[in-house]
């Protein structure tokens, strides 16, 4: 495994769902230490790239490589080294955050004592600290989220993979989680984000892809927007095609 | 791999013990007593099995039932997990895929865990492996060994069959399908006792020693009757259930539910004559009570809860019944009595349908409630629709009865078919008024996705007990005058009755309902809030 090789590489990626196409044709290179927007409409086809990128899906064609191993191949030496924020809460309900932080810990092979410390810390950091007895299932959304971001940073893995990590977080913990990633992509990391809210993909992300229907349709820097005054929002709309005939509603 | 496996087991029994925490004391006592009392039933059947296979002088009947009772093993331990799958009560293996955990750590804990889900049958195998090495006769001292490769063939079946199954109760029809054939299995017994075990069958439950099968080398070896031939048998079926459960296993991690959008275009083609249906209320019923009732239909209809009921009453409620009606004589279906069945099992259905149509009518709709408060509609027509859908329900819900009443080729009358129908909707009205009340006073969160476990509060359940003999004395009066003057006109005269009773009961009942969700809204929908669910509590 070289330095040298991106963080994410995929060729030609499909996947497809009885005849209808998920992912079609995806090509895409990320490289180390880049903090990357994935964007796209709702069924773009962002969750199930990122379901292929972690090994819960396998695709229907095409390669693809994470910090130069290839998946599925080397499924588990990749999973040692990413972080995960699934769009799904994929936490065990019946245990408290703690327990919950501990035994991510140990799944990525941290020892017991550096977990349970390490758990502490995040979830202090995280500000869900206060009450440890309380059950995940008891949990709002937006905690449950920082609870899934704590658990992708226990094992410091190289490459983050994030879908919607800010999606009910209020403004202090989504404040937090940013200053948190782009720290760890100051280390080195690289972060592989999608989001709805593009003004924090704007802000965050050094470059970005746009999906649509299963196609990548753009991928541009977000310094190229500055130079061009024109906003991610605007780009984004033009290029999915969202710019509707409001005025046609003529009762409205 | 160690590490994993034991980060693994410590979260569930972190899991297990946080849930004995939030069961409160008398949940934690009331489980442990059950779980002594099972425990111990079958403790004592191994000791009754050790005493009987060590003895000498039973060793004539222990060869002839030994493959029978090894086959019973076997299918009791692939039943357990079916059951567990229904009720989900096994490690969430899909959710460790985004571990670096491989595969063969999983499949480990995953055969391990079907240890728990059968540790009667591992009582029983050591009883009867203790009292056949116990025996002075030559022979049994393999029954430990033989017995011990017969359990772990078990086992990697059990893990096969389970993963299987969880694949097909992830589809909801299928899993519906699984929980109404599992409750209809329970009236076997029934039918049993009164038709008697046939002959064919009763020859096929007799399990010869001889064969190739797992439980007949088990068997052989067990007895001191076998050799290698059966020991090389009995590690052929062993590795060739390692196989299956392997197999089944890696078929479970790489599975994948299709996105929401493709599954539901996939079902919007089988669901358009329901549409046509559902859409009838617009055609006979002013807006917006009759967008209300189109929506209640919607609803009840796409809920797998209410679906499992709905059909238990035209399956399961006939079936119970069969025993009685085709006894014959004074109770038979030519009877007098006999005559009555039919209305008797559409009371039974209405009983069915009681948890999830009348006595807690939001707990399915608990997203919608907020909106019934927000809406421009008076919250008296919701009620009202509420009700109307359900009535729909029984109306139809009487139909399958009488069809498969029909087709059962049971006695039926025009009248009676009239009848049935009439006094299980005038029971039906008395229901909704109990319901309302019920609804609103103990509202409670349902999911609605969930076939099995019951949808009202348990002191409404209690309450039902004297509900419902309440509620049928109306109707019961008409039967009363029917038999005191032998007279039709009589029977319909106090049901006409009964039923414009009903009709002031459910006024008074709706009108005192809405006063409460009105004045306790806040309460109310808090309550409806709780656990998870669509609402979230701000």
């Amino acid at each position: 495994m070289s330095e040298a090789t991106p963080a994410i590489r995929v060729e030609n990626l499909r996947k497809f769902y009885g005849d209808k196409a998920a992912v079609d044709g995806l090509t895409l290179t990320v490289p180390r230490g880049c903090f990357f927007g994935f964007l796209g409409p709702n069924g773009a086809g962002k969750t199930t790239t990122i379901r292929m990128l972690t090994g819960l899906t396998l695709p229907s064609s095409g390669t693809i490589e994470l910090l130069g191993l290839r998946m599925p191949e080397q499924e588990l030496e990749i999973k040692r080294r990413i972080g995960l924020v699934p769009d799904e809460s994929l936490l065990f309900d019946r245990l408290t955050g703690p327990e919950f932080l501990e035994f991510a810990g140990r799944m990525y092979g941290l020892a017991r004592t550096v977990a349970r410390e390490r758990a502490r810390e995040l979830l202090a950091l995280f500000e869900l600290d206060g009450q440890p007895r309380k059950l995940i299932a008891e949990y709002s959304k937006g905690m449950r989220k920082r609870l899934a971001m704590a658990a992708a940073l226990i094992h410091r893995p190289q490459l983050f993979l994030l879908d919607e990590p800010f999606e009910g977080v209020d403004a202090i913990g989504a404040r937090l989680m940013k200053d948190l990633l782009l720290d760890q992509v100051r280390q080195g990391a690289t972060i592989f984000l999608t989001s709805h809210v593009l003004e924090v993909v704007e802000r965050l992300c050094e470059r970005v892809a746009i999906i649509h229907e299963g196609r990548l349709v753009t991928e541009l820097a977000t310094g190229e927007l500055r130079e061009s005054a024109s906003t991610l929002e605007e780009v984004f709309v033009r290029l999915v095609g969202g710019v509707r005939a409001v005025e046609k509603l003529d009762w409205l | 791999m160690a590490a994993h496996v034991s980060a693994i087991l410590w979260a569930q029994w972190r899991s297990f013990a946080n849930t004995v925490r939030r069961g409160g004391a008398g949940t934690t006592a009331a489980a442990t007593l059950a779980v002594v009392v099972w425990y111990g039933m079958w403790c004592a059947l191994a000791a009754g099995l050790f005493v009987v296979t060590s003895r000498p002088e039973a060793r004539g009947v222990v060869e002839r039932a030994l493959p029978g009772g090894l086959l019973f093993v076997l299918v009791y331990w692939q039943v357990a997990p079916v059951l567990a799958a229904s009720l989900g009560a096994a490690v969430d293996l899909q959710r460790l895929r985004v571990y670096p955990i491989p595969s063969g750590a999983l499949f480990g804990i995953e055969v391990a865990l079907r240890l728990s889900t059968s540790v009667e049958m591992l009582l029983l195998l050591a009883g009867a492996a203790a009292g056949l090495a116990w025996n002075p006769a030559p022979g049994g001292a393999a029954a430990p060994a033989a017995f011990t490769v017969y359990a772990a063939f078990n086992l990697l079946v059990a893990a096969g069959v389970r993963h299987q199954i969880e694949r097909w109760l992830a589809r909801t029809r299928i899993r519906e399908a699984m929980v109404l054939l599992l409750i209809l299995t329970a009236a076997l017994p029934q039918l049993l006792v009164v038709t008697g075990v046939p002959g064919p069958l009763r020859a096929r439950l007799a399990v010869p020693a001889s064969g190739v099968w797992p439980w007949a080398a088990a068997a052989r070896l067990g007895l001191g009757q076998g050799g290698l031939w059966d020991w090389l048998l009995l590690a052929g079926w062993t590795a060739g259930a390692w196989r299956f459960g392997w197999w089944q296993f890696e078929r479970s991690l790489r599975s994948e539910a299709p996105p929401e959008g493709a599954a539901r275009a996939e079902r919007r083609k089988a669901r358009s004559l329901a549409s046509h249906l559902w859409r009838l209320p617009g055609a006979l019923l002013p807006d917006p009570l009759a967008a209300l009732v189109e929506k209640e239909l919607r609803t009840l209809a796409r809920s797998p809860r209410f679906r499992l009921v709905f059909i238990m009453g035209f399956t399961f409620g006939v079936i119970i019944f069969l025993p009685v009606i085709l006894r014959g004589g004074q109770w038979g279906a030519a009877s007098p009595v006999g005559a009555g069945y039919l209305v008797m099992v559409g009371a039974y259905a209405l009983l069915l349908l009681g948890d999830v149509a009348f006595w807690n009518i939001f707990g399915f709709d608990r997203a919608a409630a907020q909106t019934y408060f927000l809406a421009p509609v008076p919250l008296a027509r919701v009620l009202v629709a509420k009700n109307l859908a359900t009535a729909v329900f029984v109306v139809l819900e009487m139909a399958a009865i009488t069809v498969v009443w029909a087709v059962a080729r049971l006695p039926l009358t025009a009248s009676k078919v009239a009848e049935a129908f009439l006094v299980t909707l005038v029971l039906a009205v008395y229901f909704m008024a109990a319901g309302n009340l019920a609804s609103a006073y103990y509202p409670r969160p349902v999911d609605p996705e969930k076939s099995t476990g019951a949808a009202s509060p348990m002191r409404v359940r209690l309450l039902l007990l004297l509900l419902y003999p309440l509620g049928a004395v109306p109707v019961l009066l008409a039967y009363g005058a029917r038999y005191a003057f032998d007279s039709e006109g009589a029977f319909y005269g106090v049901l006409g009755f009964a039923a414009a009773l009903g009709a002031a009961v459910y006024w008074a009942a709706l009108d005192s309902a809405l006063a409460r969700l009105n004045r306790q809204r806040d309460a109310f929908l808090s309550l409806l809030a709780r656990s998870e669910g669509p609402l979230v509590s701000g």
